[in-house]
């Protein structure tokens, strides 16, 4: 449990002491939801004045050499709403957001909804297609590697897992960049160095838009399943271990069950219950997980926005994101505790 | 054997990489790095990429010369002042249409003027500075714009302000303003006059696309298309060059330029930049712009013009140039560049400082700074320095490197002092608390040198200005060439300016940056550089390039360019495969430690259990 | 051995004693495990360069003002690995660049400890409003992102060695505090303390000499694993600029190596190198800690 995200935080979140046991699933789903819009409602306040702290303003940062009076600093922190007490803001902060308003971003001066649409879709097919990849390559090893315990297979695949994990998954895209972006003695480049489209694809939507924008996601995506993979394989691994001691096994087996539905049946069922709650809460972090990736391949997505807001500080486009991945998070977090709680009624407690 | 999938099914998408065909559009694909285009609304963005984007789109009253960026016709095709220099006469070019068909007249000029006065405007943010002092715009015919000064202003006249569509902007309310995006919608181009129309592309966006205005009154652009791709860093955009995806690349360092050099089929260069690095000082801060109030704790030392101007000669610029910018740059002088020949002062042999540590020690010696006991300078009252701090910039290995230097050379001096790091937005907190002695940074400068002299008033302090300098005598002298309307006295007041800067040197000026460009001209050649020659090709005052280049398959002779040298030529092309045959070892490692790892494992006599609950 | 029946030792000396044996067994046990073993040789290893830097290679090897070698100049036989883009040799980079990686991981560490570890004890044992509400801020540090986090809180304090230390310790521990957590429940159970309990020895006192004892062996098992976590996410923030640019670690080799574009130019010697320490260090710690989870978690063990 130690490597990864854990688990146990969602067998654990309930209070030790609320033991009202053969609680009904329809209380449990009412308790969840409300705790969850609780924690999204404390994180709106956190979002707001863990920002006020970072360094610079918008009119200094942005307009260095441009702002040359303070009739134009003036005009321009009046425009943007920069020129009420942090508490003001607060309220206009608090009453837009009630109404769906996440603000403008200062320095795009767009609406930080739209901006947020605008880079969540690249991040999405970055994360979404690389989840899905590495589950299932990563589950797959994990059974393998678990039934054949201690064969060369195990050995590989776990080794390879740990060496994967514990490599910077940035660094690794950079290889895959010099091995087949940029191409090494005779073999070309094959993959674009970064980007999401070749630019003179007219339109995105079209069949070679697609092909295209599949063409430029292979690097990133093969980084990023990688990355993952390792995690998922070694959970699924030794989550299957686990389940293969347990004594129901043992009767199956001697039953004169055959392995592989011993296998399929019984313990896999039961060890991917760990790493499905692994999965959905990674993929909570999907809008902030690959930062780094974005980065190293030129992809606009929602990271790349967060960060570049921090030096600004582009406080509503802060907010906006942070917002999003707190409520991916915090969603994803709820529906783990609630299929927990639909498949192993004693999580309710 | 996902992967596979993915590979095979990624395969034709190879072609698209692919150079445009004789018959296809003739499409210029740039590169561009950094912080990308913040706004295409002409009146909201800040950032340089965007001004290249409204360039294309909007067209000027006035234009920049390639030679030496000196005020020329664009629009306007000539103007008249009134003897008292209060009124500007402007005659508009007439004929020229929007790209939707209305004609451009006199009118939208006013009205695009009159956005940019308005009080309090969202508009005047951006280039209120150009009509400071201008009282009134009026149209009164079509051709003719007049200007009402309450002051004459010398920097008239220049006003590199995009001319907007009266009929498309007058519904934008204020309001609507802040937040106009003016991008392309629908499918329907931005409406503009400039020579390109910008068909694809939103503020936060990577890619923008410009198809060429066949109609433009200055002639047709011999391309068809223009595309700017946005990457995050410059390795990608290099290697898009390289293997052709792009044909332009900008802003790329010095050792790229020179691997590029030997690239066949493309031309690169290190073009000299109008800006400049600076070491600056705190020269007295305080919290407002009329320094009643001292704030900050700058170092006693750094307060002393003296001091400082005996540092000019602890810098050796020249290895600052070779080390710390591999040679892109020149050494600097004064805060007008030498691009801007007819501003620029150029220090004589007798004032101009050389690395002359003697010398250096000299005047601190003479100023009182005098070594004291334990081996370090004191101050003339003879209490210790103390350490000076030496604040770089964490996002820039030049600026760190810079320090690194000068922290070296102080310590020559018998001066003690530390570098400190501090990232860009940070450090501005610090600067305006005055909580500083000296830290690293640069400017632009434009054109026309007058904004970069405010920075150095009394009025700009806790503004624009970040060394505290005030001097009257300065300030007397910006203020007479402010509104000076006779050009050679106003040159003559702005050189003795950079004089009175330099002898007290709030601002120790270290380097002429320079920026790295590379163009693939075995595809495009005619490029020529502004200033002209030694300046870039790109994003340049004014669009010349994207109007004059030619496609390689085009071997007429270039545009007459009366006066401008060294167009770019076509070179034959080179194979867009890469020699990066090393990577083959990289590739190669990434293997064995994947084997190492699994290796390890292997060596367990009996599998351990990871457990995970 | 024999003394340990002896009568005149205090209970204070056998309590020692048990321990030792028990030290001892842990080690016994330890060594069975190969991965645990090559994972301990290797970080020897690396302590040792650390430790040794300045017999290894000058200091004066990392000044810029110094430097005099070729600007990303290949492997010679007076450069081994090269240089970088300042003329420094990589291989001395390299050497420091290990003190600066181990301390910062291995501080950052503690800090994400010491906190993770009260968090977790304060949340596991008290009831009521305290452990509530502990719980729930552990649970938030979880939901928050938590590399923007990382970025925001070290733009806000700055680049700096010490700083970066506080940004990695305070923003790791919720994993431990949780591991805690639930070890305290399970151990607050058992017979011992509410023996203690009922004899009124006071909460902190038991929480001191008798749960604390008792979680310290996942803790440090969880230690050696949070160290590996500590060092990528170091090298990570430093790629990103955020790391200490005075002070030399393999992240900010990596940036640089990034920012100077060595893909582009072929310097393989300045992008693999630090990756690989990366990569060796962090599997040292991770087989490490897995080998001791093994060992000191005792459910484990039995079922083995």
């Amino acid at each position: 449990m130690s490597l990864v995200a854990d688990p146990g935080l969602v067998a654990d979140s309930e209070e030790p002491g609320a033991r009202s046991r053969g609680r009904g699933y329809g209380s449990y789903v009412v308790a969840k939801v409300l705790g969850s819009v609780g924690s999204l409602l404390f994180m709106l306040l956190v979002n707001f004045f863990l920002f006020r702290v970072l360094p610079g303003n918008a009119a200094q940062t942005l307009g260095r050499g441009r702002l040359n009076t303070p009739a134009q600093v003036a005009a321009f922190n009046k425009a943007y709403g920069l020129n009420h007490s942090v508490l003001d803001q607060f309220w206009i902060f608090l009453k837009s957001t009630a109404h769906g308003d996440l603000g403008l971003s200062v320095k795009y001066r767009l609406p930080v909804s739209q901006l947020i649409v605008d880079r969540l879709w690249p991040t999405l097919l970055l994360v979404g297609v690389s989840t899905i990849l590495s589950t299932l390559i990563g589950v797959y090893l994990g059974i393998r590697g678990a039934w054949n315990r201690g064969s060369v297979f195990d050995k590989v695949s776990t080794g390879t897992s740990l060496t994967l994990y514990a490599m910077p998954e940035w660094w690794l895209g950079l290889m895959l960049i010099a091995g087949l972006g940029v191409g090494f003695a005779f073999v070309p480049g094959l993959f674009p160095t970064g980007g999401l489209h070749s630019p003179d694809i007219v339109d995105t939507n079209s069949v070679h838009g697609i092909l295209d924008t599949i063409w430029h996601l292979t690097l990133p995506v093969i980084t990023l399943t990688l990355a993952y993979l390792a995690e998922y394989s070694l959970i699924m691994r030794s989550s299957l271990l686990d389940e293969l001691g347990e004594d129901y096994l043992q009767t199956a087996r001697a039953k004169g069950l055959r392995d592989v539905v011993v296998r399929n049946r019984h313990a896999v069922r039961n060890a991917l219950l760990p790493t499905t709650t692994v999965i959905a809460l990674n993929i909570g972090f999907v809008v902030s997980g690959a930062i780094t990736i974005e980065t190293v391949f030129s992809i606009p997505g929602l990271g790349q926005l967060s960060t570049e807001a921090i030096s600004t500080p582009d406080f509503a486009v802060l907010q906006g994101t942070f917002l999003v991945a707190s409520a991916g998070v915090i969603g994803a977090n709820l529906i783990a505790n609630l299929i927990y709680g639909w498949l192993d009624p004693r999580v309710r407690t | 054997m996902a992967l596979g999938l993915l590979l095979a099914v990624a395969l034709p998408g190879l072609a698209t990489g692919a150079p445009a065909q004789s018959k296809s559009p003739v499409v210029f694909h740039v590169a561009m790095l950094g912080e990308g285009v913040d706004s295409l609304n002409p009146f909201l963005g800040f950032q340089a990429p965007s001004y290249e984007m409204w360039g294309l789109t909007y067209d000027y009253l006035t234009g920049y010369s390639m030679k030496d960026m000196s005020p020329e016709p664009d629009l306007a095709t000539k103007w008249t002042t009134s003897p008292d220099g209060l009124t500007w006469t402007f005659t508009v070019r007439s004929g020229v249409k929007f790209s939707d068909g209305v004609p451009l007249t006199a009118h939208d000029v006013a009205f695009t003027f009159d956005r940019v006065l308005a009080k309090d405007s969202v508009e005047g943010t951006n280039w209120l500075s150009y009509l400071n002092g201008v009282k009134s715009v009026t149209a009164p015919d079509d051709t003719t714009v007049v200007l009402k000064l309450s002051k004459p202003v010398a920097t008239l006249p220049l006003l590199p302000i995009p001319i907007v569509p009266e009929h498309i902007w007058k519904n934008i309310s204020e309001s609507q303003m802040k937040s106009y995006p003016a991008a392309p919608t629908g499918g329907k181009p931005v409406v503009g006059s400039g020579p390109f129309l910008l068909v694809q592309g939103s503020a936060d966006g990577s890619t923008f696309k410009f198809e060429a205005n066949k109609t433009y009154w200055g002639g047709a652009p011999h391309i068809d298309q223009v595309i700017f791709q946005f990457y995050k860093n410059e390795d990608s955009a290099v290697q898009a060059l390289i293997k052709g995806d792009a044909d332009f690349v900008e802003g790329i360092n010095a050792l790229s330029v020179k691997r590029l050099q030997s690239q066949p089929g493309v031309t690169a260069h290190n073009g000299n930049s109008p800006g400049f690095d600076e070491i600056a000082f705190n020269t007295g801060s305080t919290s407002d712009s009329k320094g009643t109030k001292k704030i900050g704790n700058p170092n006693p030392a750094v307060l002393d013009p003296k001091f400082r101007h005996a540092l000019g000669y602890a810098l050796n610029l020249p290895q600052l140039i070779t080390k710390v910018y591999q040679g892109a740059g020149l050494p600097g002088t004064t805060i007008v560049p030498p691009n801007y020949t007819q501003y620029h002062w150029e220090p004589p042999a007798s004032e101009k400082f050389t690395f002359d540590l003697t010398k250096a020690g000299q005047l601190l010696d003479a100023a009182g700074y005098k070594v004291g006991s334990d081996g370090w300078r004191t101050l003339p009252d003879g209490k210790p320095i103390g350490t000076l701090r030496l604040d770089a910039r964490s996002d820039s290995p030049t600026s760190l490197n810079t320090m690194d230097y000068f922290r070296q050379w102080l310590k020559d001096l018998h001066i003690k002092s530390q570098v400190s790091t501090y990232s860009s937005s940070q450090l501005t907190n610090v600067i305006y608390k005055g909580d500083f002695d000296t830290f690293q940074w640069g400017w632009y400068v434009e054109p026309d040198p007058d904004s970069m002299l405010s920075y150095m008033t009394c009025a700009q302090r806790q503004h624009s200005s970040d060394s505290f300098y005030c001097n009257p005598a300065y300030d007397r002298l910006y203020n007479a060439q402010h509104v000076e309307t006779d050009h050679a006295k106003r040159v003559q007041d702005i050189k003795q300016m950079q004089q009175i800067l330099y002898q007290d040197s709030p601002y120790l000026v270290t380097a002429y940056s320079a920026i790295g460009e590379a163009v693939r001209s075995d595809r495009f050649h005619c490029l020529v550089t502004q200033p002209n020659p030694g300046g870039i090709w790109l994003e340049q005052y004014g669009v010349y390039n994207y109007i004059h280049m030619k496609p390689a398959s085009d071997t007429s002779a270039c545009d007459a360019a009366p006066g401008l040298t060294g167009a770019v030529k076509t070179t034959s092309s080179g194979s867009s495969s890469s020699k990066t045959g090393p990577f083959l070892i990289g590739v190669g490692a990434v293997v064995v430690l994947a084997l190492v790892g699994g290796g390890i494992v292997m060596m367990r006599r009996r599998t351990t259990v990871q457990d995970r609950e | 051995m024999t003394d340990l029946a002896a009568p005149r030792l205090s209970a204070r000396h056998l309590a020692r004693q048990r321990r030792l044996a028990s030290y001892r067994r842990t080690w016994r046990a330890f060594r069975r495990h190969r991965s645990g073993v090559a994972g301990l040789a290797i970080l020897l290893v690396f302590v040792l360069v650390a430790l040794a830097a300045p017999l290894l290679a000058s200091s004066d090897g990392l000044d810029v003002t110094l430097a005099n070698g070729p600007v990303l100049g290949a492997p010679s036989s007076h450069y081994w690995l090269g240089t970088d883009d300042n003329g420094r040799s990589v291989l001395t980079l390299l050497i420091w660049g290990s003190r600066i990686s181990l301390l910062v991981g291995l501080s950052a560490t503690v800090i994400s400890m010491v906190i993770g570890t009260l968090m977790g004890l304060v949340s596991g044992y008290f009831g009521g409003w305290i452990g509530r509400i502990t719980f729930r801020v552990t649970e938030w540090m979880l939901v928050i992102p938590f590399l923007p986090l990382a970025i925001g809180l070290a733009t806000v304090l700055g680049p700096g060695l010490f700083n970066i230390i506080i940004v990695i310790g305070v923003t790791s521990w919720p994993s431990t505090a949780l591991l805690i957590r639930s070890q305290t429940l399970s151990i607050k159970e058992r017979a011992y303390v509410e023996r203690a309990e009922a004899i009124g020895g006071g909460r902190w006192h038991q929480m001191g000499r008798h749960v604390l004892p008792n979680v310290m062996p996942m803790v440090f098992a969880n230690t050696t694993l949070t160290v590996a976590g500590a060092i990528l996410t170091e090298t990570t923030l430093s790629f990103l600029g955020l790391g200490d640019p005075t002070r030399t670690s393999w992240g900010s080799m990596l940036d640089s190596a990034y920012q100077v574009g060595a893909i582009t130019t072929g310097s393989w010697w300045f992008v693999i190198p630090p990756g690989i320490c990366v990569v060796l260090v962090v599997l040292a710690f991770t087989l490490i800690g897995q080998a001791l989870e093994e060992v000191l978690n005792p459910r484990l063990r039995a079922r083995r």
